[in-house]
């Protein structure tokens, strides 16, 4: 039984590393001791001992990485002894045969290769055989870490000393060797660390294959070390490239079967040898994709190699795609390849490799649109086919297919280009509610950002279809109704893109309008009061718009009188949805608008719409401060409208004047008269030229508002009041208004000035103080000054 | 000089190797796994077994994947026909612990999970080290004791024949 206490695996390996470390350090010491001294055997001697240390199977990787990279340094001395020696004369005679005589193969295959190297260095036999021979005597240890190590050691050694020309120079006895006696070296050298690299796959008990994965992926730098070498050639032209590196380089990639080994050296392929290269070599790189393991994550190759390309393509302005090259036409063809032999690729995987295709479209053939839409058609083929629709939102796939979809609006930032992809909207039904919603505000916002005026019936057509989750019901939509802030966020957005359904063509915008008004119209009451109101504004400029062009159109009346039929009828419909401010102040504006643009019956159309609105007003609307900001604009427009003939301003304004004078509250009813007194000063009609200008009627109105001022039992209602009153009095005055003399004034100011003091102080009363107080203000100064265009202040108390 | 230079490089050549036999996963693959002791029956007639569980590649197992139940009288039956009809040293089997079996114990005694957890482990190198062998592959005991459901002591030993 153990009774010394057990040490965990770490410690375990800590301890044995210590002890190997403690030998190395221990025999390196005498082995350069007996070089100081010129004994060279016994130096190889203590060399090997040392080495011997590496012929461990209690190691990790880790750690015997650890104990190579110690051992490798102290055979650089020797090394350098030996080079050293050799240059002065002194040569060992045998020496490569000498070493082969240690007694373990793993010291003596190390010291071979030190040998090796050193009469490469220094012209002793021909580096070609040395080389060969070394890279074959390496054979001899089989055991996958041990293997991989020494044959790593050969790698480093031979680093700056593998022949590097076209043509054997012939200055010598030996043959130092071409360009594709390198490439030999290194590919044989690169197939047989593979090969240990994949048995250590089968090497211990199946339980421990995670871990044993884990170590593999430790050591892979060890086998693609190969490929940065040979990347390093400067001889290795295209040709050869193409002719003997990547073929032997494929072969054992895609012979050895090794998900792991695969997905790494595929990756390093790329990313050691330069992008020319693969352009030239698309076609046998990406044939080997397709025939790699079915657990090799070959999305992320394809992707990562399209990615360098479509770098590449952008970044060398100069150069480019060279355009005998099909890149898009390869990339597509290999991956359906791809696709069709991997039977159990999870969609969104094909959908990342679609994106990669997309990206690759978009940066190296920019104006080819034709390219992304078939992209676009390649996914929905793929999705029919394998029957994906409705795709649960935040779900792989459906994130993957969002992704994709979103390249092409981000990088066009024009929808109208979107527009022109006859696969985009199609892709749309693959979504479920939550994520077409997601797309469509995406789209809708991208169009606000960039100002993407959409001028064509067609294009709002089909646009408004894309995006119908914003504009109507859907047959998927959730039960419970959405979070009532997000929903106005959102409607809000779609009403400020309706402003953007703009053509240059007024009759063009019409049938823009037209249809629309068509697609929002089937929004439901919830949506059209956020989107109705958009295209009647609309509605109105393009009205303006006829006016203004009125001398290239000559059925431009016609038109406008569509266009106040159409606007009318589009306010009913947001009437019978139970709104009544919003038509209120859209009939309104239409009255006004109608009044001013002056087309052939505009009359009657404006006197239509303010009857609408006091109909509206009257039957609808029932809150008393609504009430009064309904009738306060009412009066408003009212005097802003010349349009009218007598006969039918004068119903207009006696009925705001009855309306005012009928609000509940006094204050309101007050203030209601006030305003309205301005319709008999300034309110214009046919019957005369310029404003009406009746003294009598607007002091009548201001008279009226001083009673109902006076009977308000608030004291502070009845002061602010009465500056109010008093402020619409001078602005009378000031117009002349022979009605209002300058008693009146001063009588409305003394009774202020006895009221106000015996207010309650607080913030109210401080503003109705302030406001008296400018008032008299800009008496004093109205007073003082000269020029006063007839008001005369000079009997004025203050 | 170049005499010498060309001998000291020059090699019989290796036959090339296949990219299959490369890449091919070793044929001999074998791993049996003994495991899950259970503890059965009461009194005199109370035993543990196990289950071992092989997998393998090699061409002289009829199956590549089996289990059975075998307690440590059977490994000792096994162990007991090799060293009679095979030509090799036969590993040790884990000890009888026969003090664990004395009477009047404070603890569980051979029942014990530590114990049994001991022993498992040493019956799993035992057969491991057994079924690995060449020679021991040929025996009908060692087939008999791995893939057959029960061990049939009367049966006639002799050698496996692989064609």
């Amino acid at each position: 039984m153990p009774s010394t206490p057990t040490l965990s695996p770490q410690e375990e390996q800590e301890k044995l590393l210590e002890e190997a470390l403690s030998i190395v350090k221990n025999q390196s010491f005498q082995m350069k001791r007996c070089l100081d001294k010129g004994k060279l055997m016994d130096g190889l001697k203590h060399a090997s001992t040392m080495l011997g240390e590496l012929r461990t199977s209690m190691l990790s990787p880790k750690s015997y990485y650890e104990l190579y990279m110690s051992i490798s340094d102290e055979l650089r001395h020797l090394e350098l002894y030996l080079v050293d020696e050799f240059q002065k004369g002194r040569k060992v005679s045998d020496l490569y045969e000498l070493v082969q005589y240690a007694g373990n193969i793993v010291p003596r295959l190390y010291l071979l290769i030190t040998v090796g190297v050193v009469y490469i260095k220094t012209n002793e036999l021909s580096r070609k055989d040395i080389l060969k021979d070394l890279v074959e005597m390496c054979r001899g240890v089989q055991h996958p870490l041990r293997g991989l190590f020494l044959r790593n050691y050969l790698l480093q050694c031979t680093k700056n000393v593998l022949p590097d020309v076209e043509v054997e120079s012939s200055n010598g006895e030996y043959e130092a060797g071409i360009i594709s006696d390198s490439i030999d070296f290194i590919l044989l050298n690169f197939s047989e660390m593979n090969k240990l690299w994949v048995r250590m796959q089968h090497q211990g008990h199946t339980r421990n294959k995670e871990k044993r994965e884990r170590e593999r992926q430790e050591l892979r730098i060890l086998v693609g070390t190969n490929l940065v070498r040979l990347s390093q050639l400067e001889c290795i032209d295209m040709g050869k490239y193409k002719k003997l590196v990547l073929p032997g380089v494929l072969e054992q990639v895609v012979s050895c079967r090794d998900a792991i080994a695969q997905e790494y050296l595929m990756e390093c392929i790329i990313q050691v040898f330069p992008d020319d290269f693969h352009l030239q070599t698309l076609s046998p790189f990406l044939r080997a994709c397709a025939e790699l393991h079915a657990n090799v994550n070959v999305k992320n190759i394809i992707i990562s190699l399209i990615d360098r390309l479509a770098q590449f393509a952008q970044n060398e302005e100069g150069t480019g795609i060279p355009a005998e090259i099909q890149l898009f036409d390869i990339f597509s063809q290999q991956i359906a390849q791809v696709i069709q032999n991997r039977s159990d690729m999870p969609p969104e995987d094909i959908v990342s490799l679609q994106v990669a295709l997309i990206n690759l479209a978009l940066k190296c053939y920019p104006d080819k649109i034709e390219y992304v839409d078939k992209v676009l058609e390649t996914t929905e083929d793929i999705f029919n086919r394998l029957n994906l629709d409705h795709l649960e939102h935040g779900s792989p796939v459906s994130k993957e297919l969002m992704r994709l979809m979103k390249i092409p609006i981000d990088n066009y930032n024009n929808i109208l280009t979107i527009l022109e992809l006859q696969h985009f909207g199609p892709l749309f039904e693959c979504f479920d509610y939550q994520s077409r919603k997601v797309m469509s505000c995406y789209m809708v916002s991208n169009a606000l950002e960039n100002e993407t005026a959409i001028p064509s019936q067609e294009q709002v057509d089909s646009l408004l279809s894309i995006v119908s989750v914003l504009v109507q019901d859907q047959n998927d939509q959730p039960e419970e109704g959405e979070d009532p802030e997000d929903f106005a966020e959102e409607q809000g957005i779609i009403g400020r893109f309706i402003h953007l359904l703009l053509s240059e063509d007024p009759n063009q915008q019409y049938l823009i309008l037209n249809t629309a008004r068509k697609h929002f119209g089937a929004g439901g009451d919830k949506r059209i009061k956020f989107t109705l109101p958009p295209i009647i504004f609309s509605a109105y400029r393009l009205a303006y718009r006829y006016k203004q062009q009125s001398d290239e159109d000559e059925n431009w009346e016609k038109k406008c009188q569509k266009i106040f039929q159409f606007c009318h009828q589009t306010i009913g419909a947001l009437i019978k949805a139970e709104q009544a401010e919003i038509p209120l102040r859209l009939f309104l504006q239409g009255a006004m608008a109608a009044g001013s643009i002056g087309f052939d019956n505009h009359e009657t159309v404006a006197y239509e719409f303010m009857s609408q609105a006091f109909s509206l007003y009257e039957d609808e609307i029932s809150d008393s401060k609504a009430q009064l900001a309904a009738i306060t604009l009412i009066i408003g427009t009212l005097e802003q409208i010349s349009c009218f003939g007598e006969e039918n301003h004068e119903p207009l304004r006696t009925q705001c004047a009855l309306a005012a004078s009928k609000l509940l509250k006094k204050p309101d009813q007050c203030r209601g008269v006030a305003t309205c007194s301005h319709l008999f000063w300034s309110g214009k009609s046919t019957a005369q030229e310029g404003e009406t200008r009746d003294g009598k009627r607007t002091t009548d109105c201001l008279k009226k508002g001083v009673k109902i001022a006076n009977q308000c039992m608030d004291n502070s209602v009845q002061v602010q009041l009465f500056v109010e009153l008093l402020n619409h009095y001078i602005y009378y005055y000031e117009k002349e208004n022979e009605q209002v003399n300058i008693q009146v004034l001063n009588q409305l100011i003394s009774k202020i000035k006895e009221t106000l003091p015996n207010l309650e102080a607080n913030e109210e009363t401080e503003q109705i103080n302030k406001h008296f107080q400018n008032t008299l203000e800009h008496l004093q100064v109205m007073k003082q000054s000269d020029d006063n265009e007839g008001a005369d202040y000079s009997e004025l108390v203050i | 000089m170049a005499g010498t230079g060309q001998t000291a490089t020059a090699r019989i050549q290796p036959k090339k190797q296949t990219l299959e036999d490369a890449y091919s996963p070793p044929a001999n693959f074998l791993e049996i796994d003994v495991l899950d002791p259970q503890t059965h029956g009461v009194a005199k007639k109370r035993y543990t077994d196990y289950e071992v569980k092989i997998r393998t590649n090699l061409p002289v197992f009829k199956v590549k994947e089996s289990s059975v139940r075998r307690r440590y009288s059977d490994f000792e039956w096994l162990r007991n026909e090799l060293e009679r009809d095979s030509k090799i040293v036969v590993p040790p089997l884990p000890g009888k612990a026969l003090k664990r079996q004395l009477p009047f114990r404070g603890d569980d005694g051979i029942f014990e999970d530590e114990f049994i957890e001991e022993r498992r482990k040493g019956l799993e190198m035992f057969i491991n080290k057994v079924a690995g062998h060449p020679l021991a592959q040929n025996e009908k005991c060692l087939h008999m004791f791995l893939q057959e459901p029960v061990i049939d002591k009367n049966y006639v030993p002799g050698k496996i024949r692989t064609t």
